[in-house]
C-alpha cells in the first residue's frame, strides 16, 4: 500500500477535526458550566468560557452533593454496589459459562438461546418482580438488595461473554492436560481460568460499570438517604437543577467527578480492554 | 398450505374463496363506513360528469374536472356509476379542510362506493391468481378495504398500476411486445387517475434497467423505455380530456398544486406527522376510527410477515421489492402523509407477507427436522456440576421474575391487593384461571378489590393498541435501525480513515475518538442535555446571542417537531455508540493480511475497488456482532430518554414507557404492575423474532467454530 497523497491527508485531517469537535463540544459545554462561579441557577447567556472561573462547585459537591449525605458515603455505596454486583455475577456465572463452552448436553442450544435472550432484555423489565421478591426478603432498600439486582442484570451478559472466552481456548491445550491425568476441575483451575483471566476481568469491568452508572432502578428500590449511590445523586441533581434549586455548575462538576474513576480504569486497561472485548463479543 | 395449492382445483377454489371474501368485506364496508373527508368532493366531481353524460354534452368534458389537482379518470368512473341513480342536486363546493359532509344522498354514496369496491375486488382477484395467500392478505387489509370502499380516487389507480406491473412481468417472461404495450397503456390510465401511483412505473424502469444491465444489453433498454414512456404519456393525454384545451398550462397547474399543497396546506401542517409516518400507518388499523366495520384487522400481522418475506420475494420477483422500496422511499420524502397513500404499495406488501408466511413455515419445518445435538451420557453427566450453581442463580434471578411477570399480567394485581398477592393470591388466581376454575373478571379501573382477581388476557389488547396506534413501536424499531446503522457508518468510516498509511497524528485522533466510550452513558446524555434543553441550553442561548448568523438556529424549537426530536436524540446516541464499532473495525482491519492489499495494488485495483470487493467482505463478519449489540442496546435505550427528563412517551423506547407508567401507560386502564409485565412480554416477543433471524447466522458460525 502506498502512502496517501497530500490532498487526501488534508481531507482526512479535516474530517478528523470535525469529528473531534463533535466529540468535544458536549464535554466542553459541561466544563464551562462546572467551572463557572457566577452561576446561581440556570445559565442565562451564551458563553464560550466560564464567566467567572472557580472551583467552588467542585468543593460543594465533594462536601455534600445530595441532601445531607457526604460524598464519601455516596462513593462508598457506589463501590460496594458495583463491585459487589460484578463479583457476584462473575462467581455465579463462571461455572455455567464453562459448562456451556466445554460440554455437550441435551437442550444446550435452547439454553444458549434463552441466555442470549435474557442478555438482550431491557433490565427495567425485571424491576417489578425483583422489587417484590426483595421486599419479601426484606432487603429491598439495602445495599445488598441493589447488589443482587445489579448482579441479576449483569449475569446473562457475563455468562455469554465468558463462554466465548472459554471457547476461544484451543481444545488441544485442554486435551493435553487430560492426557497428563488432570481432571475437569484441575484443567479448569490450572489452564482455562488463567488463560481467560483478562477476558473475565473485562467482563467484570462491564458488570461494574452497569452498577456504577445505574440510577433508575436504584431510585425505585432505595428510600434511605444513606444508601444512595453516586449516580443516583447525579440524577437527583438533574431534577434539582432544572427546578432551579441548584446552580447548573453542581451537576456539571459532579458528572465530571463521577467520570474520572471510569476514565482512569479505561486508560489503565486500554490495551487489554480493546483486544479482549472486540474478539470476544457475544456471538 | 403451499403444498395443497399445487393441486389446480384446490388452487382455483382458494382463489374463488379469496375473491368472494374480498367482495363480501368490501360490500360490508360500503354499507357501514361513515362518510369521510373528501368523499363529498369526489361525489360532486362525479355528479358533474354524470350530468354531462346525461345531457350528451361531450364537449363539456374539455372544461370539467372538479378538484383539478387530480386527473379526471377516476372521477369519470364515479360519474358513470351515478347514471344508475336518479339525478340529485349538485353538492356544495366546500374547502378541502371542511368536515366530512354527512348529507350526501345515500343512492349516490352507494353507487360511487360500489364501483370503487368492485374495482378493489378486481385488484384482489388479480393478486389471488398470482398468489392466493397474498390475495387473502390484501382482501383483509383494513386500510385497503377502507379506501377502496369509499368515494375516493384510490381503487382505480391501484388496479391499473398493478395491471401495469403484471403486464410488464409478462413481457419480461415472454419478451412479447404486446405485453409491453399493454403495460404502457396501464401506465397512462394510472397517470390519468392519480399521479402518485405512477411510482409503480418508476419501479418498472428500475427493474428493467437492472435486467438489461445483467444481460449487458443496456442500449435497447433506453430506446424501449423511452417508447414505453411516450406511449404512456399519449394514453394519459387521451384519457384526460380536461387537458386537451390547454395542455401545458393545466398540467402545470395540477402538478404545482401538489408541490404547494404538500408543504403549506393547513391540514398538512396541522396533522404534524413525523417523516416516518408511513411506517406508523403500516402498523395501524382504521378500526379505531370506524367501529364495527371490519371483521378482523390483520394489518399489523401483514406488515410483520412482510418483513420476513422481503428477501424471499426479492429472489422470486425483484420488481415487487423495488416497487415497495420506491413507494416507501417516496412517501418518506413527500411532506403530506395521508394514510390512503399506503395503498400505492399494499399489493407488493401483501405478496411479501405471503412469502413471509411461507418462509416462517419452512423455518419451522427445518427446525423440527434438524437432528438434535449429539452427546454422550458420560459427557452430559460431567457437565452437571458445572451447570447447577449458575442455573440456580439464573433461575432465581432471571427466570423466576419472568414467570412471575407472566402470571401478574393476567391478573389485576396492584397496590390495593398487594397483601393478598404476596400471600399467594397471584398463584391462586393464575392457576385457577388457566384451569378454567375461575372466570375472568373485568374490574373497573382504578382497581379497589383487596383480593387479586384473574382477568385473563383482556389487558393485552389495549396495551398493544397503545404502542401501535401511538407510534411507539415504530419509533422504537426505527430508532434501533437508524441509530445503529449511523453508528456503524461513522465507526467504520473513521477506522478506515485511521488505517490509511501515513496519516498524521492517527494515535492522537484515535485516543480522542474513544473518549465518549469511556464516559458512562447517562453522563454522556447529561452532557448533551446541557446543550439541547429548550430555552436555557447552549443551543438556545447561542441562537439568542448570534441570531440568524448561528448555523444551527433552525434546530431551536426541536422539541415541537417529532422529526427533529428523532434527529436530536440520534446525536448523543451516535456520539456514545460509534467508538465501539470503530474499535471493532480497527481490530478487524489489523487481522486482515497486508499481503492482500499489496496484491490488489499490484493488480491495479483502485482504493474504492479494494474497499468494496476486499476490505468490506473480509471485515463485515467481524463487525456484525458489534453492530447487532449496538442495535439491541439501541432498542432498549433507556437512560438517554430518562436523562432528557421531559421526554415524550410516544417518541421514546418501550423500556422508557415501561418505567414511566405515569407518562406512558398512565392513559391505559390497568394496574401498573400488570401493564409493565405485558409490555415486557411484548418486548420479549419482538426481540425473539429479531434474534431468531440472527440466530440462524450465529449457529452457522458456531458450527464453523466447533469444526
Amino acid at each position: 500500500m502506498r502512502k496517501i497523497s497530500l490532498s487526501r491527508q488534508i481531507a482526512t485531517q479535516l474530517i478528523f477535526l470535525l469529528v473531534g469537535l463533535f466529540i468535544l463540544i458536549p464535554i466542553w459545554s459541561t466544563f464551562r458550566l462546572a467551572f463557572d462561579g457566577s452561576l446561581r441557577g440556570r445559565p442565562t447567556e451564551f458563553t464560550w468560557l466560564p464567566k467567572e472561573f472557580s472551583t467552588e462547585a467542585f468543593l460543594t459537591v465533594l462536601d455534600r452533593p445530595y441532601q445531607s449525605v457526604e460524598f464519601s458515603i455516596l462513593l462508598r455505596n457506589s463501590m460496594i454496589v458495583s463491585f459487589g454486583a460484578a463479583i457476584l455475577a462473575i462467581l455465579l456465572g463462571l461455572s455455567l459459562a464453562y459448562g456451556f463452552a466445554r460440554f455437550r448436553f441435551p437442550a444446550k442450544q435452547t439454553g444458549l438461546f434463552v441466555l442470549l435472550l435474557a442478555a438482550l432484555l431491557p433490565p427495567i423489565a425485571f424491576a417489578t418482580p425483583l422489587y417484590i421478591i426483595l421486599s419479601l426478603l426484606k432487603i429491598r432498600t439495602t445495599l445488598l438488595g441493589l447488589v443482587i439486582v445489579y448482579a441479576a442484570f449483569a449475569m446473562p451478559f457475563a455468562i455469554w461473554n465468558m463462554r466465548a472466552a472459554f471457547q476461544a481456548i484451543p481444545k488441544e491445550v485442554e486435551e493435553a492436560a487430560y492426557i497428563d491425568g488432570a481432571n475437569n476441575f484441575q484443567t479448569f483451575l490450572r489452564i482455562s481460568l488463567p488463560v481467560s483471566l483478562p477476558s473475565i476481568a473485562v467482563t467484570a469491568m462491564i458488570a461494574f460499570l452497569m452498577g456504577y452508572t445505574e440510577f433508575a432502578i436504584g431510585w425505585l428500590f432505595v428510600d434511605k438517604a444513606d444508601n444512595v449511590t453516586l449516580s443516583m445523586a447525579v440524577y437527583a441533581l438533574v431534577n434539582g437543577q432544572f427546578a432551579g434549586a441548584q446552580p447548573w455548575s453542581a451537576l456539571g462538576s459532579l458528572a465530571i467527578i463521577m467520570t474520572i474513576p471510569v476514565l482512569v480504569i479505561f486508560i489503565l486497561f486500554q490495551q487489554t480492554f480493546m483486544e479482549r472485548l472486540l474478539f470476544q463479543e457475544p456471538a | 398450505m403451499n403444498i395443497k395449492l399445487n393441486n389446480p382445483i384446490v388452487r382455483i377454489l382458494a382463489i374463488l374463496a379469496v375473491i368472494a371474501l374480498a367482495w363480501t368485506l368490501r360490500a360490508r364496508a360500503v354499507d357501514k363506513l361513515s362518510i369521510d373527508y373528501d368523499e363529498d368532493d369526489y361525489t360532486r366531481a362525479g355528479q358533474e360528469f354524470a350530468h354531462l353524460i346525461r345531457t350528451s354534452n361531450w364537449s363539456g368534458f374539455l372544461e370539467t374536472n372538479y378538484r383539478p389537482e387530480h386527473p379526471p379518470l377516476a372521477k369519470i368512473v364515479i360519474g358513470v356509476s351515478f347514471l344508475t341513480t336518479p339525478e340529485e342536486k349538485l353538492l356544495a363546493d366546500r374547502p378541502t379542510t371542511s368536515e366530512p359532509n354527512k348529507y350526501i344522498p345515500r343512492p349516490l354514496v352507494h353507487a360511487g362506493r360500489n364501483v370503487n369496491a368492485f374495482l378493489g375486488g378486481l385488484t384482489v382477484a388479480l393478486l389471488a391468481i398470482v398468489n392466493p395467500l397474498a390475495g387473502l392478505a390484501l382482501a383483509t387489509h383494513t386500510f385497503t378495504i377502507k379506501y377502496v370502499s369509499q368515494i375516493m380516487l384510490e381503487a382505480l389507480p391501484a388496479l391499473t398500476s398493478f395491471s401495469m406491473a403484471l403486464a410488464y412481468l409478462q413481457f419480461k417472461k415472454t419478451r412479447k411486445t404486446g405485453w409491453l404495450i399493454a403495460s404502457a397503456v396501464f401506465l397512462g390510465l394510472t397517470a390519468a387517475s392519480k399521479y402518485l401511483y405512477c411510482v409503480v412505473g418508476i419501479a418498472i424502469l428500475i427493474d428493467w434497467f437492472m435486467s438489461a444491465k445483467e444481460q449487458d444489453d443496456v442500449k435497447p433498454f433506453f430506446k424501449n423505455a423511452l417508447l414505453w414512456s411516450v406511449l404512456g404519456l399519449v394514453i394519459f393525454f387521451a384519457a384526460n380530456p380536461f387537458l386537451w384545451a390547454d395542455p401545458v398550462q393545466r398540467l402545470r397547474e395540477s402538478v404545482f398544486y401538489h408541490a404547494g399543497y404538500s408543504t403549506s396546506a393547513e391540514e398538512v401542517q396541522e396533522a404534524g406527522f413525523p417523516v416516518w409516518q408511513v411506517f406508523n400507518w403500516l402498523v395501524f388499523s382504521p378500526t379505531v376510527w370506524h367501529e364495527d366495520v371490519f371483521v378482523t384487522a390483520p394489518d399489523f400481522l401483514i406488515t410483520v410477515l412482510a418483513l420476513f418475506g422481503l428477501s424471499r420475494l426479492w429472489k422470486k420477483e425483484r420488481l415487487y421489492i423495488v416497487w415497495l422500496g420506491a413507494a416507501v422511499f417516496f412517501l418518506l420524502l413527500w411532506p403530506a402523509k395521508w394514510p390512503q397513500y399506503i395503498l400505492t404499495f399494499t399489493v407488493p406488501l401483501s405478496l411479501a407477507a405471503a412469502e413471509g408466511a411461507a418462509s416462517i413455515r419452512r423455518s419451522f419445518i427445518e427446525w423440527f427436522k434438524t437432528p438434535k445435538t449429539v452427546y454422550n451420557k458420560k459427557e452430559a453427566r460431567q457437565a452437571i456440576p458445572w451447570l447447577v450453581p449458575g442455573l440456580l442463580a439464573f433461575t432465581v434471578l432471571t427466570l423466576l421474575p419472568f414467570v412471575f411477570q407472566l402470571g401478574v399480567s393476567v391478573t389485576d394485581f396492584n397496590s390495593a391487593s398487594i397483601r393478598d398477592g404476596f400471600q399467594g393470591g397471584i398463584w391462586r388466581e393464575v392457576s385457577g384461571g388457566l384451569t378454567g376454575q375461575i372466570e375472568a373478571a373485568n374490574p373497573e379501573f382504578p382497581f379497589r378489590s383487596k383480593e387479586v382477581q384473574y382477568t385473563g388476557f383482556s389487558g393485552y389488547l389495549p396495551i398493544f393498541e397503545f404502542i401501535t396506534s401511538d407510534g411507539i413501536l415504530v419509533f422504537n424499531i426505527l430508532w434501533m435501525v437508524v441509530s445503529s446503522s449511523l453508528q456503524a457508518l461513522l465507526g467504520l468510516g473513521l477506522a478506515l480513515l485511521l488505517n490509511q498509511r501515513g496519516v498524521t497524528l492517527s494515535r492522537f485522533w484515535q485516543a480522542l475518538f474513544i473518549l465518549p466510550w469511556a464516559i458512562p452513558e447517562f453522563i454522556g446524555a447529561l452532557l448533551w442535555l446541557n446543550i439541547f434543553v429548550p430555552e436555557i441550553g447552549w443551543l438556545s442561548l447561542a441562537a439568542q446571542k448570534y441570531g440568524d448568523a448561528f448555523l444551527f438556529k433552525s434546530f431551536v424549537g426541536w422539541e415541537e417537531s417529532s422529526s427533529l426530536w428523532f434527529l436530536i436524540f440520534l446525536i448523543p446516541a451516535i456520539w456514545y455508540g460509534f467508538p465501539l464499532i470503530m474499535l471493532a473495525a480497527n481490530a478487524g482491519l489489523k487481522t486482515i493480511s497486508k499481503d492482500i492489499f499489496e496484491a490488489a495494488a499490484i493488480d491495479g485495483a483502485g482504493s474504492w475497488q479494494t474497499l468494496r470487493h476486499m476490505t468490506l467482505p473480509l471485515l463485515m463478519p467481524l463487525l456484525l456482532p458489534a453492530i447487532i449489540i449496538r442495535g439491541i442496546y439501541a432498542f432498549n435505550q433507556f437512560y438517554l430518554f430518562q436523562a432528557f427528563f421531559f421526554s415524550r412517551s410516544t417518541l421514546a423506547t418501550l423500556s422508557y414507557n415501561l418505567f414511566n407508567p405515569n407518562s406512558g401507560f398512565g392513559g391505559v386502564p390497568g394496574g401498573q404492575f400488570a401493564t409493565s409485565a405485558i409490555i415486557n412480554i411484548i418486548t420479549v416477543l419482538i426481540l425473539i423474532l429479531l434474534v431468531a433471524q440472527f440466530n440462524r447466522r450465529m449457529q452457522n458460525r458456531e458450527e464453523f467454530r466447533n469444526a
